[in-house]
């Protein structure tokens, strides 16, 4: 039903949006703090990534200074909620809606174009292997570190203390955890990742535009919740790889839309899908812990 | 019957062209919008001229990536892994998503503005490659000009656009230069989003002589609460798309994005036929043609002169 | 040892709800003393512990743990300092974390937390012997999500965890009220022996006068944010609950409405 290279799409674009999926995991169900930052934070990072690379910039280098700019708005929405007490989904809207201006600014125009540019990729498109499949295995790779790292970070005495800051602030604060610097931290890493996914997207894609923000947060979550309902809640290494999986699972329902009518549904209908998928998981939790207490 | 069948089989059979093979064409836009519509039903009404009838000897594949570059990837992907005859891109993201997916497919894009910016081909006259198409550049300077003919006492050009659409940024840099040769001031309003048309519109009110607005999704989305501004502030609104007029535009000297998609659909037919894409030169789209609504300059305090009302392609009473 | 001077603490100040909570209090617990806190809704005894614990910052007074002034200290910024465990079982651990999760997280008061991992094999170790202590058989579970325990085993581990890094100062916020009798009386007992073996610095706040004259060295009483009773030694020895109630009566100038509440 689906070509080779539609297929292969779908994998390295999910692999590719796995960063964002792990960022938003990292806010809302680790940190506990729905953030919308990444909607301006992943155009962010291709924005940084594309202008830097077309200046010259080593590609890796570019795509670590897109790492450095996303995690700034991340700290920028932290600022406004832990220093100014704003509400966190509309401090991160506040940034989101920034951001837009300053990816205007960071490109001079709405679309900078890659694709006749060296990347992180080029270097391994010559080694015999077709295109279709290095793409996928190069953000895989990425995309497999980063877990290990994130997961590494988790289980360890300063991710616990970000685990608790979630979970429990005011047990955190007790224990000697200081919550806001949590917060600052979870923002920064997880802005940081979801940049790092507009920096290859940008790159696997061959461009950069101001557009390309536009419902990230719910792809992210989207990933992250078909990734929970996959693999249920057993621990920080199944809920990252349920991110990854999740993320993939996302783009091959999209492309299964695209290439066939047999489901009835259109490209068109997306958004709703989306849409639904995410109220759906949103609200599960709240039936399951009902169901719990009674 | 049959007889007939046959017959009409036979009629039709020596009406397509020699090279009746079956061919694909792949049209994907980045999203729903009358040009961009337009573009695409133009592409295959000239694929229908020569001889190229979907259900026949014709499959015509369309998807919208709903205004979602993530979407135009995996459009593009999905293009790409059907092995089309030619993958026909519309917009600037959709053209550089299907060009950065294939090295072999023929692409002929249309509806970019700047395909040498978008870094689609390396040079229009030459493209090289896979890929050719069509610019819809704007043709700023005959704008300039109507604007002249029509209010010639107008000093000043307020423009109301997104700054986060490609085609308008680079239209604003024509119509600056252009304005200033024939000593027009261009004032500039943005609106990110539709709901900021109409404030974008009023900022202009009492500083400006004219407006404009470009070919720009956000604005024209919204044209009819920059036509009420303009109404009540007796303001002469040129439009950069003659689809704007009958929505209550004074004139406008634009592409007619069906002309657009017969020119880019007649490249395509070359591909089709054998002709290398990197053999053929990008065009800007030809065709401008002159709309006017006689209502809305009634409104505005406007009159047409002869001149400009025997050269109207359309007129809109 | 814990050192309070003239505590002064104002809620909502400027506003018509203005209140004072705590009228100049000054209390001074030598290193090793048990001391428990009694008083009425009202009386000051959760701000005392507030402002001991960091939650509270007073509006006058200074406030001395061990050596360290902490009275402008947030309660993160004390927690290597003061140990606490809470009324609600829910609120002392973290549901979401496993049992050795949350004694990871309690290891680290006051220290730097790095990136070495927080559950090494030699951490893993002494965790599951403090736990085995309790002999709740939660040794066994010790991956289990603290949310799977009972309120009790909660509070068990909550106080394992107030004791796993060394604190100046244990802080006990009505932390039976929650529990069950037996449960009860098994975190007393719990209490004692940690208090007593650590020989840690402690302040006890309870609803029950029987508690606050079984346990600890000293008593005292506050109302309407002061201190109105403070007794160690063989006058504590010598006074009832029957006593203690007589002087809340007193106190309020009215009659209590449930004696059972206060004698239990």
């Amino acid at each position: 039903m689906l070509s080779q290279i539609a297929f292969w799409g779908a994998v390295e674009l999910g692999l590719v949006f796995a960063f964002v999926a792990i960022g938003v995991f990292l806010t809302f169900r680790v940190l506990d703090f729905p953030d919308l930052t990444v909607d301006g934070s992943f155009p962010l990072g291709a924005a940084v990534a594309a202008v830097l690379i077309t200046t010259g910039f080593n590609p890796w280098l570019a795509a670590a200074i897109a790492m450095v700019a996303g995690a700034l708005a991340g700290l920028v929405t932290a600022f406004l909620n832990v220093r100014f007490r704003i509400l966190n989904l509309l401090a991160s809207i506040l940034t989101m809606i920034a951001l837009f201006s300053v990816n205007l600014r960071v490109m001079g125009k709405p679309n900078v174009a890659l694709i006749n540019a060296d990347t992180m990729l080029s270097p391994f498109f010559g080694l015999g292997l077709r295109e279709v499949y290095v793409r996928p295995l190069f953000v895989g790779v990425l995309v497999v570190i980063a877990v290990i790292l994130v997961w590494r970070f988790l289980e360890s005495d300063a991710g616990l203390a970000m685990r608790a800051t979630g979970a429990n602030a005011r047990m955190a604060r007790a224990q000697g955890v200081d919550t806001r610097r949590q917060v600052y931290l979870g923002l920064a890493l997880s802005n940081a990742l979801v940049a790092l996914g507009g920096a290859l997207f940008a790159q696997t894609n061959g461009f950069a535009d101001v557009t390309s923000g536009v419902g990230t947060i719910v792809v992210g979550l989207a990933a992250v919740i078909i990734g929970e309902t996959l693999f249920g809640a057993r621990g920080i290494l199944l809920a990252l790889i349920g991110c990854i999986v999740g993320s993939i699972l996302y783009r091959i329902a999209i492309q299964l839309a695209l290439s066939t009518d047999a489901l009835g549904l259109k490209a068109s209908d997306l958004n709703l899908v989306t849409a639904v998928l995410v109220a759906v998981a949103l609200i599960l939790p709240h039936l399951r812990r009902g169901g719990a207490r009674s | 019957m049959r007889n007939l069948i046959l017959a009409l089989a036979a009629a039709t059979a020596l009406t397509v062209p020699a090279k009746a093979q079956e061919v694909t064409v792949a049209v994907t836009a980045i999203v729903e919008h009358p040009a961009l519509d337009a573009a695409r039903d133009g592409v295959k009404e000239a694929l229908a001229e020569a001889g190229y009838k979907e259900g026949e000897n014709l499959t015509f594949l369309y998807e919208s990536a709903q205004g979602n570059p993530g979407t135009a990837a995996q459009i593009a992907r999905q293009f790409v892994g059907e092995e089309p005859s030619v993958i026909v891109p519309i917009s600037t993201p959709s053209a550089q998503a299907v060009v950065s997916s294939t090295r072999d497919i023929p692409v002929v894009f249309t509806a970019v503005s700047d395909p040498l910016g978008a870094q689609l081909v390396k040079d229009m006259e030459k493209p090289g490659g896979n890929v050719t198409g069509i610019s819809d550049m704007s043709p700023v300077a005959d704008h300039v000009a109507l604007i002249k003919e029509i209010t010639p006492d107008a000093k000043s050009i307020g423009f109301i656009y997104n700054t986060a659409e490609a085609n308008s940024v680079s239209t604003l840099a024509a119509l600056k230069e252009e304005a200033a040769k024939a000593g027009l001031e261009v004032i500039e309003s943005v609106a990110t989003k539709s709901a900021e048309v109409q404030g974008a519109t009023r900022a202009l009110v009492g500083r400006a002589d004219v407006l404009y607005i470009p070919t720009d999704n956000t604005i024209v989305s919204a044209f009819e609460a920059a036509v009420g501004v303009a109404e009540e502030a007796k303001l002469p609104l040129f439009a950069g798309d003659t689809d704007s007029v009958p929505r209550g535009a004074l004139a406008a000297l634009g592409f007619n994005y069906f002309d657009v998609g017969k020119q880019t659909g007649e490249v395509v037919v070359r591909v089709l036929k054998g002709e290398a894409p990197g053999d053929i030169p990008v065009k800007v789209a030809a065709g401008t043609d002159l709309v006017i609504n006689k209502t809305a300059a009634e409104k505005m305090g406007v009159s047409f002169s002869d001149a400009v009302l025997s050269r109207a392609t359309r007129v809109i009473e | 040892m814990i050192d309070l001077k003239n505590i002064h603490v104002t809620f909502g100040k400027g506003t018509p709800l203005q209140k004072e909570a705590l009228k100049g209090v000054s209390l001074t617990i030598e290193q090793g003393s048990f001391v428990t806190v009694i008083g009425s809704n009202g009386a000051g005894k959760s701000t005392l512990l507030g402002v001991l614990a960091g939650d509270v910052l007073p509006n006058e007074g200074k406030v001395t743990v061990g050596t360290t002034d902490v009275t402008r200290k947030p309660t993160a910024a004390r927690a290597g300092l003061v140990a606490r465990v809470f009324q609600d079982p829910l609120t002392g651990s973290c549901g979401a974390l496993s049992i050795e999760e949350n004694l990871a997280l309690a290891a680290r008061r006051g220290e730097r937390r790095g990136l070495a991992a927080a559950l090494g094999p030699n951490r893993r170790e002494r965790f599951r012997e403090r736990v085995a202590e309790l002999n709740l058989g939660l040794e066994n579970r010790m991956k289990d999500r603290m949310d799977l325990l009972s309120g009790g085993q909660r509070q068990a581990v909550s106080l394992v965890m107030a004791t796993l890094a060394g604190s100046e100062v244990l802080l006990l916020d009505e932390h039976t009220a929650a529990l069950d009798p037996g449960m009860a009386e098994f975190i007393m007992k719990l209490t004692q022996r940690v208090v007593s073996e650590r020989k840690l610095t402690t302040l006890m706040v309870t609803h029950s006068m029987r508690q606050a004259l079984d346990f600890g060295h000293r008593t005292i009483m506050l109302h309407g944010g002061e201190i109105v009773l403070d007794v160690s030694g063989d006058n504590r020895k010598d006074l009832q609950v029957e006593d203690l109630i007589a002087m809340f009566r007193k106190m309020r100038g009215e009659t209590l409405d449930d004696d059972a509440l206060l004698i239990g």
